[in-house]
C-alpha cells in the first residue's frame, strides 16, 4: 500500500496514534489531525486517498465535515470512513448509522474498532 | 493525590485501586513507580472522599497528601520523540509552576498543575510549540468549553461488565530508567538532556515523573526504545547524557523490559479500569514495575520475560482483540 495516504481525524489522541502505527505497518502513509478544523485543513495541504473521521469532535465534528466535503465537487470523492460509537451509544443525538451509511459516508465502524475491520475498510475503499 | 509509600507491588490494588473502584471513583490520572509512590487525580469534588478512603487503608509507613485546585495539562503529538516531551519540561520550568505530576500516553505528554498556574503555563508552551487549532493563549482559553452531556451519556453506557480497549499494544526490548533527584530546580536539566537524547534518535514511549510529598523531590522513571528492534544497546550513550547534564546523580537501569499499552474507549473517565488491570497483574505474579494512566491509555512496564504472560492474561481480562501491531516494536 506504499503512496495511498490516509488521514486520520479523531479527538483521541491516543486513539489517532494506535490507528497510525496500525496503518504505517500495513505500508499506508498516515496524516493526523484532532478536530474537524484541523482536519479541514489537512485535507486543503494534500488530499487523502481515504478519510478516517470520528463524528463527535471539538469546533467541527466529524457529520459536518462529512458533509461539506461531499458537497464540495473538489472533494466529494474522498472515500470516507466515519469511525464512532455514537449511533449506538446515545439514541437521542441526530446522528445515525443510516445517515452515515447511505448519505454522507462510504464506511461507517462503531467503535471499539476492530484493527482488522478497519484495514479492511480502508483497502476496500482503495 | 500524592501517595508515598514503601508499598510491595500486590498492595497497589488492595490498598489504592480497589477503595476507589469499588466508591465508583474515577481516576484521571494516575501513576506509580514499584515500592515508591503514586500520584493520582480524581474529580475535585471527590478529593477528600478519595482521601479518607486511602487513609482507612493504608499501610502505617504510608504518607498521603491530598492537593486541592489542580488541572491536567497535556501537549500531543509527542510521536515519542525526547525533544518534545524535554521541551514541554522546560516550558514548565520556565514558567516556574509546581508539577504535582508528569506522565506519558502513546500520543501525549500531560502535566498536573495548579489550575491558578495553568495561564502562564500555557503562555510557556506557544512560546515553544505552535498549535495548528490556536494562534494565541487567549484563542486556547476562549476554546475551552465545558464537557458536554451527550459525552457523560456517552461514558455511562460504557460501563460495561467487561471493559472493553480498543487495542492491547505490547512493545519489547525497553531499558527502564530511574533518578531521583532532590529539587524540582534540575528537572531542567531532564529536560535538556531529553532534547539531547532526541538530537541523537533516540525514542521515549514512557515516562512518568512523580513528586515527594514536599513537592521538591522528585522520582523520574522512564523507558527508552532502541533505535532498531534488537539494534544495539544504547545504555551507554543513554547513561553519558544523563550524566552530563545531571552530574550529581545516579540514573538505574533495568534492562530489558516491555511495555504494554492499553487504549480504550474513555479510559479518562471511567472508574475501575486500573483496578482490573493491577488486579489480573498481581493474580498472575507479574510485577509492575511502573505505570501511567493518561488522556486514554493505560501504559505499563513489566520485566521483558513476562510479557507473554501479561499478555494472555490482560487478553482474557479485558474484552480487546489482542492485536500485536508490528509497528509497536518500534522507537
Amino acid at each position: 500500500m506504499s503512496g495511498k495516504y490516509i488521514l486520520i481525524v479523531d479527538d483521541d489522541p491516543d486513539l489517532v496514534e494506535t490507528v497510525s502505527m496500525m496503518l504505517e505497518s500495513k505500508g499506508f502513509e498516515v496524516g493526523k489531525a484532532y478536530d474537524g478544523i484541523e482536519g479541514e485543513e489537512a485535507i486543503k495541504k494534500r488530499r487523502p486517498d481515504v478519510l478516517i473521521l470520528d463524528v463527535m469532535m471539538p469546533r467541527k465534528n466529524g457529520y459536518e465535515l462529512c458533509k461539506e466535503l461531499k458537497s464540495n465537487k473538489w472533494t466529494q470523492e474522498i472515500p470516507v470512513i466515519l469511525l464512532t460509537a455514537v449511533g449506538e451509544a446515545v439514541p437521542t443525538t441526530s446522528y445515525s448509522h443510516a445517515d452515515g451509511m447511505s448519505v454522507e459516508a462510504e464506511d461507517f465502524i462503531p467503535k471499539p474498532v476492530d484493527a482488522a475491520t478497519l484495514v479492511e475498510a480502508v483497502q476496500r475503499l482503495l | 493525590m500524592e501517595s508515598s509509600s514503601p508499598l510491595e507491588d500486590n498492595r497497589l490494588g488492595p490498598s489504592v485501586c480497589a477503595p476507589l473502584a469499588q466508591q465508583r471513583l474515577n481516576l484521571t490520572f494516575f501513576t506509580h513507580v514499584a515500592g515508591d509512590r503514586e500520584v493520582l487525580c480524581t474529580a475535585s469534588h471527590n478529593g477528600e472522599a478519595a482521601l479518607t478512603l486511602l487513609q482507612s487503608q493504608a499501610d502505617p509507613a504510608a504518607s498521603l497528601a491530598l492537593q486541592p485546585g489542580t488541572s491536567i495539562l497535556a501537549v500531543y503529538p509527542h510521536d515519542k520523540r525526547p525533544e518534545v516531551i524535554g521541551t514541554f519540561i522546560r516550558s514548565l520550568a520556565r514558567a516556574r509552576v509546581v508539577i504535582h505530576g508528569l506522565a506519558s500516553s502513546p500520543s501525549a505528554i500531560t502535566a498536573v498543575l495548579s489550575s491558578s498556574r495553568i495561564k502562564p503555563a500555557v503562555e510557556q508552551l506557544f512560546e515553544h510549540f505552535t498549535f495548528p487549532g490556536y494562534a494565541s493563549p487567549q484563542e486556547f482559553f476562549s476554546a475551552q468549553a465545558p464537557p458536554k452531556e451527550y459525552l457523560e451519556k456517552v461514558v455511562a453506557t460504557y460501563q460495561e461488565k467487561v471493559t472493553k480497549v480498543y487495542w492491547i499494544i505490547p512493545q519489547s526490548d525497553l531499558d527502564l530508567w530511574g533518578i531521583h533527584i532532590a529539587t524540582a530546580d534540575i528537572l531542567a536539566g531532564f529536560a535538556a538532556a531529553l532534547m539531547e537524547m532526541g538530537e541523537l534518535g533516540l525514542a521515549i514511549p514512557f515516562l512518568v515523573a512523580l513528586p515527594g510529598l514536599g513537592g521538591q523531590e522528585f522520582i523520574l522513571s522512564f523507558s527508552t526504545a532502541r533505535r532498531q528492534p534488537g539494534g544495539a544497546d544504547q545504555g551507554k550513550e543513554i547513561r553519558r547524557v544523563l550524566k552530563s547534564h545531571l552530574p550529581d546523580l545516579q540514573p538505574m537501569r533495568l534492562t530489558p523490559v516491555a511495555g504494554i499499552f492499553l487504549h480504550g474507549p474513555h479510559f479518562g473517565d471511567r472508574y475501575g479500569i486500573a483496578h482490573t488491570l493491577v488486579t489480573a497483574l498481581a493474580q498472575a505474579h507479574i510485577s509492575l514495575l511502573a505505570l501511567s494512566c493518561t488522556i486514554s491509555t493505560i501504559s505499563l512496564i513489566i520485566r521483558q520475560h513476562e510479557l507473554a504472560a501479561a499478555q494472555v492474561i490482560l487478553g482474557n481480562t479485558f474484552a480487546a482483540p489482542v492485536e500485536c501491531a508490528p509497528a509497536a516494536a518500534r522507537g
